[in-house]
């Protein structure tokens, strides 16, 4: 008796945390399906009848600038992520597997890029950047967001971890050029450690806003992020679209639910916890 | 494994060298003397495009392209930094308050000569605040925002409430309906937008900003100013108004279900209530503002905006085509009619206040059939608007120190005074000559 | 295919594998920064009545904008306000994950995967979306919570001012963090060796024993590293603060160090005392971070 009663209690205390994390969840979902009218007026998890009205007002709004937002942010944590993947990847490998004057002073300068407050560079950045004549285009969202120093840190983590010496020697006895030998031996060992880089700097890329905010005008370039703080800023004398806003926020998770739950086998955070015990 | 990776990676790339060029040719484009203009347009207005849409069809030569933004306090320095790192767009709107500050980060170009044809258009008042006070015209107005009362006529009838003609009366109705029911609020003081604080120091008479010859003179802790921060300071003490902000889900659910009854605010109220408050159509009503001296009619301002051209435009050569349009866009007929009927403004040009365009009221004051012609009486009583070139030093002063006043229920006038400093520390250490 | 001289490229490969992320750390990292800093010491001087193209000059500034960042007590209370919030977060967040983690890992759990993901979901919404969404819970009139309480009898605590506004805030951060953290510790549990609690099971050790005195010490380093970054997190505290600032009268603009600077360089439109209190704040981070690493490096041995 007393051990099956003691087994539940561990099982219940994680159902009430799962269930403390799902409330903000089930409420957008929730009020995304009210009305206007609905949403301040019914009980607030009583569900609504306006959802499909929603999503067609919002797929409406400046003829559907709510779908090419998304496809922004696509775009930017996509080829981000991926450029940043890759930049980790070759970056991190050469840190882990080879011995050379200024290396870890290197690491040490690229992980405090971490310590900057991101506020802190956006204006720089910007100027920066429209000194180049990039300012308002995609790159300038983009490039800025390649370089993780976050990603970096992992990637040696796990190159150190998953690339055995001997491989990288066996291959230099074969006579592999350094190059090829990153490429076809050490790359591939990776991948795991990489799609988790991936993995973080998509959200990160996704979620970004301050970046975008001040680097873009034309709002036919925004995020999502920042199109939906457009309609939550509508001023004076057009207050906040809490409806499109509710049933744009909702859509916007939605992709990175998806791609969560779709990658989960391939997160590797233990990557994290392996890092200081070694 | 890599290859595969890599190689849709290349291609992705270079559909994105493909958008960007795609935008850089557009803005070059503009810059070629041969061909169509294209100007860019960063306004917060809804459905500002389909306004625009009209001008593109009737000016192939010059094409305008808006780029909505999120309106806000924020929104005069990004558009302050992207002229500054030589990317700002060719017209922008700004709020009236904001057109010394633009102006004095040599923003905003002198369009005098191409505005001059359409002085006569405007009211005197409203020409002296896109001018400001000098020989220059900086922006040509689009919409002016008097205030005005709104209250639930249907409630006011309930409670016994007279329509307050005074700020007197306006504290007793408070009162009253406090008496009569307590978890109701005749309206309340929120410290979370300057513009409403600042129309109200307007109608009492404030000059916050005033400049003799070199010197900057700043009058916001004038004596205008503190009877009105007094006044409603002493409401929120007392309890009689509630002290939460506006524009908030609270605030929105507080006016739908008739938590709160009245709202001082300006005339485009109508779009705001359509919004926050759908279920209440129909119900509320327009008066005057209350006023300080019995059988006066003097009111204030909250926001109104303006279209300027920019400096960048200038230097582009596109001065011309840009203020073309703005002139266009605030006083051709259609294109005010549209503004009108798209985005629910309230035009600054004084025919389009009589016009055919406001001959019917708002759908959500059917109620009120001679709502524009109230209006346009309303908006005579404007009294005369004094902005600084740090307007927005001491509007988020404002935020904080009224805001913690408002939650401690505690001293407006010190609050006052805070604002007053920190607006004079800031324009001392860029060294403005100051007095005050 | 000749490799007469395979020493030279060794030696320069790692160079040539770094030069990407050098060029692009230089560029958008180190150029910025220094800029940041080029801007700290400058000032604008303006001439007459500011009015009109040309009244607006940069000028050297000195140490000026410093010492009136230093001397600003909204920074100092900035700060202060920060720790409160950090003391009421980091413990929370991160009790909150060793403890859901360790639950996990106690045999014969049941839904474990589902309360895996349901507490790791929030990772996922942005902190903007999340702060939205709490904001509309924590709204008096239009929270579900209040409302039961209020049919209950009972009024439900004011979280939009005074101390609750720390408790409201940490809570937004404690949702979003939790499980992410949950998820290091529980693979670093995952991790050990079965064999090492087996023994002491068999001995008779309770979970709770088995959980104190073995998992705890082996998942240590995973402690002290989410420690750290949520350290980090914490001093850069901004957008749940910012969101929310719109919806009460007790968030003030310059709530945290960070809400501070963007005040003074996107709404007051001064980028150069914002550039001078960014670098205090960056030197500030830089200093408590090494701080904590030179504790930690020489609480265990050696360290890597």
């Amino acid at each position: 008796m007393r051990t099956k009663s003691t087994r539940w209690i561990p099982t219940l205390i994680l159902l009430l945390g799962a269930a403390y994390c799902l409330v903000p969840i089930i409420w957008v979902v929730t009020a995304s399906t009210k009305s206007g009218q609905e949403l301040f007026t019914t009980f607030t998890f009583a569900p609504g009848t306006g959802f499909l009205d929603n999503l067609a007002e919002l797929s409406s709004y400046r003829d559907g600038v709510y779908w090419r937002w998304m496809l922004n942010s696509a775009l930017y944590a996509g080829f981000g992520a991926l450029l940043s993947a890759a930049l980790s990847g070759v970056t991190g490998y050469a840190l882990a597997k080879y011995r050379f004057r200024g290396r870890n002073a290197l690491f040490s300068i690229l992980l405090a890029g971490v310590l900057m407050p991101p506020i802190t560079l956006a204006i720089p950045q910007y100027l920066l950047m429209a000194e180049a004549g990039l300012a308002d285009s995609y790159w300038s969202v983009l490039l800025p967001s390649i370089l993780s120093p976050y990603g970096i840190y992992l990637a040696r983590i796990y190159a150190a971890a998953a690339i055995p010496d001997e491989v990288v020697e066996a291959a230099r006895v074969d006579g592999a050029r350094e190059f090829r030998l990153f490429r076809s031996v050490a790359l591939p060992m990776m991948v795991p450690g990489l799609v988790t880089v991936f993995l973080f700097q998509f959200v990160a890329i996704w979620n970004n806003f301050l970046l975008p905010y001040i680097m873009l005008g034309d709002d036919a370039k925004f995020p999502v992020t920042v199109g939906l703080y457009s309609l939550l800023q509508q001023g004076a004398n057009a207050p906040a679209l809490y409806t499109l806003v509710i049933t744009g926020a909702l859509l916007s998770i939605v992709p990175l639910v998806a791609l969560f739950l779709g990658l989960q086998r391939y997160w590797r955070i233990d990557l994290l916890s392996g890092a200081v015990k070694s | 494994m890599n290859r595969r990776v890599l190689a849709p990676a290349a291609l992705a790339l270079t559909g994105v060298l493909a958008l960007a060029a795609c935008s850089g040719s557009a803005d070059t484009g503009g810059k070629a003397a041969s061909g169509p203009v294209n100007l860019t347009f960063w306004s917060w207005t809804p459905n500002m495009d389909k306004v625009v849409a009209l001008w593109n069809q009737g000016h192939p030569d010059i094409q305008v392209s808006v780029q909505k933004q999120a309106s806000g306090d924020d929104l005069v320095t990004k558009t302050i930094t992207a002229a500054k790192a030589g990317n700002a767009p060719d017209l922008v709107q700004a709020e009236f308050q904001a057109l010394p500050t633009l102006v004095s980060n040599d923003v905003l170009a002198d369009i005098a000569a191409q505005a001059a044809p359409v002085k006569s258009q405007f009211a005197a008042g409203v020409w002296q605040q896109v001018s400001l006070g000098t020989d220059a015209v900086y922006a040509i107005p689009q919409d002016t925002a008097p205030l005005a009362l709104y209250y639930r006529a249907d409630l006011f009838q309930q409670y016994g409430l007279k329509v307050p003609a005074t700020w007197t009366e306006f504290a007793d109705a408070a009162r009253q309906l406090k008496q009569k029911d307590a978890t109701k609020a005749l309206t309340t003081f929120s410290a979370n937008d300057s513009g409403l604080f600042a129309g109200l120091a307007q109608q009492a008479g404030a000059k916050w900003w005033t400049a003799a010859g070199e010197t900057w003179k700043v009058g916001i802790d004038d004596a205008a100013t503190r009877k009105v921060a007094e006044f409603w300071g002493g409401l929120v003490k007392e309890g009689a108004v509630d002290n939460q902000p506006m524009y908030t889900p609270a605030w929105s659910k507080a006016l739908n279900d008739g938590s709160q009854i009245a709202w001082v605010s300006a005339v485009w109220a109508p779009g705001v209530l359509t919004s926050s408050a759908p279920d209440t159509k129909g119900k509320w009503a327009m008066a005057p503002l209350p006023q300080w001296t019995a059988g006066e009619s003097v009111t204030g301002s909250w926001g109104g905006s303006t279209t300027g051209v920019t400096t960048g435009a200038k230097k582009a050569g596109h001065a011309d085509a840009a203020a073309q349009f703005a002139t266009w866009l605030n006083t051709d007929p259609t294109a005010v009619a549209a503004l009108v009927k798209e985005a629910g403004i309230y035009p600054a040009a004084t025919s389009a206040q009589t016009g055919a365009a406001l001959a019917t009221a708002p759908e959500f004051f059917a109620n009120q059939a001679d709502f524009y012609p109230k209006a346009a009486e309303l908006a005579k009583g404007t009294a005369p608007a004094a902005w600084g070139p740090n307007v927005n030093v001491a509007y988020s002063t404002f935020k904080d120190a009224f805001g913690k006043a408002a939650q401690d229920k505690g001293d407006f006038g010190a609050a006052l005074t805070a604002m007053q400093q920190a607006t004079v520390a800031d324009l001392k250490k860029n060294g403005f000559k100051t007095e005050g | 295919m000749a490799p007469p001289q395979p020493r030279p490229t060794r030696r320069l490969a790692p160079y040539a594998f770094l030069a990407p992320a050098t060029l692009l750390f230089s560029l958008f990292f180190a150029l910025p920064i220094g800029y940041a800093v080029y801007l700290s010491f400058r000032a604008v001087r303006v001439k007459g009545l500011g009015l009109g193209s040309g009244a607006r000059t940069e000028v050297w500034a000195g140490f000026g904008n410093y010492t009136s960042a230093l001397s600003d007590p909204e920074l100092l209370g900035g700060a202060g306000r920060t720790l409160v919030y950090g003391a009421l977060l980091v413990p929370a967040m991160l009790g909150a994950a060793l403890f859901f983690a360790l639950l996990l890992d106690t045999p014969a759990i049941r839904f474990g995967s589902f309360s895996r993901l349901a507490i790791f979901l929030p990772y996922a919404v942005p902190g903007i979306v999340a702060s939205l969404l709490w904001g509309f819970l924590y709204l008096p009139t239009v929270s579900p919570g209040y409302f039961l309480l209020t049919e209950a009898g009972m009024s439900g605590p004011d979280l939009l001012s005074g101390n609750g506004l720390y408790v409201a805030l940490a809570n937004i951060a404690v949702w979003g963090g939790t499980g992410f953290n949950m998820i290091v510790i529980y693979t670093s549990l995952r991790s050990i060796p079965v064999e090492l609690y087996e023994a002491a099971r068999l001995d008779g050790c309770s979970e709770l024993k088995v959980a104190l005195r073995i998992k705890i010490p082996m998942v240590l380093p995973s402690l002290v590293l989410t420690f750290f970054f949520s350290m980090i997190a914490t001093l850069q505290v901004f957008s749940e603060p910012m969101t929310l600032k719109p919806m009460t009268n007790a968030l003030s603009s310059t709530w945290s160090p960070l809400m501070k600077v963007y005040r003074d360089a996107f709404v007051q439109g001064d980028i150069h005392s914002a550039a001078a209190t960014s670098v205090i704040i960056a030197v500030g981070t830089l200093l408590i971070s090494f701080g904590f690493l030179k504790l930690v490096n020489k609480r265990t041995d050696g360290g890597s």
